[in-house]
């Protein structure tokens, strides 16, 4: 969200300079990610303020932390003046979960002109483009109010609006020029004969603002967040407007925006000429208890009752005192208030957390539980580089190299169902792959001499819920001889850990994975009569294919205690 | 032309076939492709010919050129294989007193820097959990407090599991954070609690200097009665300090993470510029270190722990950022590369 400061200042008296501000919204509110001189940008991503979309609700929550007035009252409903027996606009909903509240007027008498310099440089300053006068409206109440809005031109709409699940292969062309193929997951706009719009998510070309456009028809809703965002992802379209649907919209603030819309289409020199406001306009009203024990207990510092509630009354909440306790009411706009943890966060946060001071742990120790694996696994790393050898890490990935050179069964293999690219398709159920293919890469490099280990986790399929992790340790060793396994098997038996004390070589099993094994020099790695790996010399047509001529030898075995 | 074309490619195939070695082959290639290679130098004479003659040499020439490099590809594939025979023949007798070179080892330095962590934390009374990396949408996010559909999930792009297990029903992912350990911690083990989870994350995310799909974190899971954020930056401290340095200075800011409340972000002075503000750390003079919180009620609830009497605080710092910063380490991408030259600089 890219709050404008001129803009801002319009709406908060702000008692403290810029810099403040911008030093205290990081440590009272939410991370900024730019500050330059014309915008602040906050980092929304995956955030709950949904009142932080808008710039009224940045207004109040800047005017909060730095104890400064608002230029306007945030609760008042401003009142739309028409009568009941205005015309109506002919509209239906065909499912109010869906569209909980649909509200389309319609505005005659306009005239396509540029918009005035001073508003497309709030528009500018928000991160957004110019169209024209009348597109510019929609989107500057949007700004402002948080509640997005599409104005359709009223001559391309053929009778009732409709609010409707897409049919199966119903086509719509959306502003972007774009042919989108919509499905029953999809909710859109229609007229009378075909979609108009994917609501929420972008209007269709054929009802865009053109410079002829004289009447339009003026929409502001609330749509499901769930099935909007389905929409939004699955066609790709990302839009200041379908983020603000996704993060929640109020009542309060719709009828406001579009009172507010209605005046700035006046000023234009339209005239309403009919109104429907569907839905239940009344936005839900929260209390919350919140007791000072708890508060204390949570934060770990005492704060006066006096600063909690003046904390809380600066940010629009409303306190009743039941006696060291308080019922407290929440402002409409802050849709992320729901229990009394959430209120405990706002006191924090007006105290300052920076200002909470360290307390050491106390209580009772927990039981204690096996801890030999991690020990074992460490143990075993320090045994490993007091033998010369180097860990390195690799990704838990086979990458598409790998998986050719080597000719690996991919049915075999745990499969990401939407890989990065190929190189994060398959996951390992081996690790000397991983550490061939980085052998080979150093000795590209200039390396003669290489004797490396990796500890970590393969990932093999199996039956029950979850697939099967197991730790495994690996080592390659290339010492420039023609015949490293037996220096590796040296390292091996060097490997003085009481775990290893009853491994045996065995020759005489079937090993899974001979056929990548020098014909002869291959051995089974046997615990207690137990396969638990293997030695051997990678058999050089596969070494080769990894671009080099040198000798590797590889070990692997599970670690399990 | 032609003729000569012809009279090139039957010699060349004939010295391909008969060659016995890589070496030999070497040579051949170079003696074709070389600078002056026969074929290298066939074009030259083309401008000298009339222009039927010239298209009808142009598909010849390719063809040409085609064939010997696939013949040295195929007969280098036939010596080789000759050689892999020979294999048969070598031995291994690994009851051989062979020399062990001597040679200076190395822990990488992410498990170093790790197993600090772990000793640092076990002196307090923390114990290691391994939770597993391929999970249930439940247990990464749902149980979380992070329903599908959800915009916080936007701070989550996930890699999903394509063949799992028909005997579940829940969708399979590759753990975004090791917070999937959250629940299955507060099932098993009564409180107090004093866990911590260490290992591989993964995020659908485009690699580059900055960015990584694979990663490790650290995470402290505490339950007790009574606990405050005045612990929670206790133990901010107690980390920051050992592994940056007593003079380090801790801040606390709010941060949402769906799972707990309040949430907390955590920032270390700027080890560059001491906090007056330089390009490190973007002028602010802090760095976001890591992401922490008051677990959600409904997070303990999910685990079967009454919020009404116990409280917790989930705690974990970005491994590999602090160790960048620490180094001075300029490639996310190294940690995992197996590139030598980087990891020696740790020896």
């Amino acid at each position: 969200m890219k709050v404008s400061i001129k803009w801002l200042k319009e709406l908060v008296d702000l008692k403290t300079p810029v810099e403040e501000l911008v030093r205290l919204l990081p440590l009272r509110t939410i991370g900024t990610k730019e500050v330059t001189d014309n915008f602040i940008e906050l980092d929304m991503k995956g955030y709950n303020r949904a009142d932080l979309l808008s710039l009224r609700g940045v207004a109040l929550e800047a005017a909060a932390i730095t104890n400064s007035p608002t230029g306007f009252k945030p609760a008042v409903i401003e009142q739309i003046t028409y009568d009941a027996d205005f015309p109506k606009v002919n509209i239906s909903v065909e499912d109010e979960k869906l569209c909980p509240v649909y509200c389309l007027a319609k505005i005659e008498g306009l005239k396509v002109k540029p918009t005035a310099q001073e508003e497309v440089k709030k528009l500018e300053d928000s991160g957004m483009r110019t169209v024209n006068n009348v597109a510019d409206v929609t989107n500057l109440v949007m700004l402002e109010y948080g509640q997005p809005m599409h104005a359709f031109d009223a001559e391309k709409v053929r009778g009732c609006v409709k609010v409707r699940v897409a049919k199966e292969n119903e086509k719509i062309t959306t502003l972007d020029g774009k042919i989108r193929d919509l499905n029953k997951e999809d909710l859109l706009i229609g007229d009378e004969n075909e979609p108009i719009g994917i609501a929420g998510v972008m209007g269709g070309k054929d009802s865009e603002i053109s410079e002829n456009t004289t009447s339009i028809l003026l929409e502001a809703a609330i749509f499901d967040p769930i099935s909007l965002r389905k929409s939004s992802l699955r066609h790709g379209l990302y839009s200041e407007a379908s983020r603000r649907f996704q993060h929640g919209l109020t009542k309060t603030n719709l009828l406001q925006a579009l009172s507010t819309a209605i005046k700035m289409y006046e000023k234009l020199g339209g005239k309403l000429t009919a109104i429907t406001l569907t839905g239940d306009l009344k936005d839900e009203v929260k209390k919350v208890k919140l007791s000072q024990s708890k508060i204390n207990s949570l934060i770990g510092v005492e704060i006066p009752p006096n600063e909690v509630e003046s904390s809380l009354k600066k940010l629009g909440f409303t306190l009743e005192k039941e006696g060291q306790d308080w019922e407290v009411t929440v402002p409409y706009w802050r849709m992320d208030i729901d229990i009394e943890e959430d209120l405990i966060e706002e006191v924090a946060r007006m105290y300052g957390y920076e200002k909470i001071p360290p307390k050491e742990l106390e209580g009772e120790m927990p039981q204690k539980i096996d801890q030999s694996f991690p020990k074992f696994i460490y143990d075993l790393k320090k045994a490993l580089k007091e033998a010369g050898l180097t860990e390195v890490q690799t990704y838990s990935f086979y990458s598409s190299k790998t998986i050719n050179d080597l000719r690996l069964t991919i049915y075999d293999l745990i499969k990401i169902s939407n890989p990065i690219s190929s190189e994060t398709e398959y996951m390992r159920d081996n690790l000397w792959p991983n550490l061939l293919e980085v052998t080979a890469i150093n000795i590209k490099q200039g390396y003669k001499d290489i004797a490396i280990f990796e500890i970590g986790k393969v990932y093999i399929l199996q039956k029950g819920d979850l697939p099967k992790e197991q730790y495994r340790l690996s080592i390659a060793l290339s010492n420039g001889t023609t015949n490293p396994v037996e220096e590796l098997y040296r390292i091996f038996q060097g490997v003085n850990l009481p775990h290893f004390q009853g491994v045996q070589l065995s020759k005489s099993v079937t090993l899974t994975q001979k056929e990548y094994f020098h014909p002869t020099r291959f051995q089974a790695l046997e615990d207690d009569g137990q396969t638990i790996g293997f030695i051997a010399e990678i058999h050089p047509r596969f070494v080769n294919k990894f671009g080099t001529e040198q000798r590797i030898a590889a070990l692997e075995v599970k670690l399990v205690l | 032309m032609e003729e000569k074309i012809a009279q090139i490619q039957k010699e060349y195939l004939e010295k391909i076939s008969q060659s016995t070695s890589l070496k030999e082959l070497d040579g051949l290639f170079l003696d074709i492709f070389g600078k002056n290679g026969a074929v290298t130098l066939l074009p030259k004479d083309f401008s000298k010919l009339p222009e039927d003659a010239r298209k009808k040499v142009g598909p010849l020439f390719n063809t040409l050129k085609q064939e010997l490099e696939k013949a040295i590809e195929l007969k280098r594939v036939d010596v080789r294989e000759e050689s892999y025979k020979k294999l048969e023949g070598e031995s291994l007798d690994l009851n051989e007193k062979t020399d062990v070179k001597s040679r200076i080892g190395l822990i990488h330095p992410l498990d170093q820097f790790e197993h600090e962590i772990v000793e640092l934390f076990s002196k307090i009374g923390f114990q290691q959990y391994d939770a597993p990396q391929i999970d249930t949408d439940d247990f990464n996010f749902e149980l979380l407090n992070i329903p599908a559909e959800h915009p916080a999930r936007d701070l989550w792009d996930t890699l999903y599991i394509d063949n799992k297990p028909q005997t579940t029903s829940n969708k399979l992912l590759l753990r975004t954070h090791t917070s999937n350990a959250q629940i299955r911690i507060l099932r098993e083990y009564k409180p107090p609690i004093r866990m911590m989870v260490l290992g591989r994350c993964f995020r659908h995310e485009n690699i580059d200097a900055r960015h990584e799909h694979t990663f490790d974190q650290f995470e402290i899971v505490y339950v007790d009665k009574n606990l405050s954020m005045a612990n929670l930056q206790y133990l901010s401290e107690y980390f920051l300090k050992s592994v940056l340095g007593e003079d380090t200075k801790v801040r606390l800011r709010p941060k949402y993470y769906p799972f707990v409340e309040p949430g907390v972000g955590i920032d270390g002075i700027c080890i560059f510029c001491k906090g007056k503000g330089c390009k490190v750390c973007g002028g602010v003079g802090w760095l976001e270190v890591a992401g922490a919180g008051m677990m959600h009620p409904q997070v303990l609830k999910n685990g079967g722990v009454d919020p009404k009497i116990y409280t917790g605080i989930a705690w974990g710092p970005g491994l590999e950022r602090i160790l960048m910063l620490k180094h001075g380490i300029n490639d996310l991408r190294l940690f995992r590369s197996g590139n030598l030259r980087f990891l020696e600089k740790f020896k």
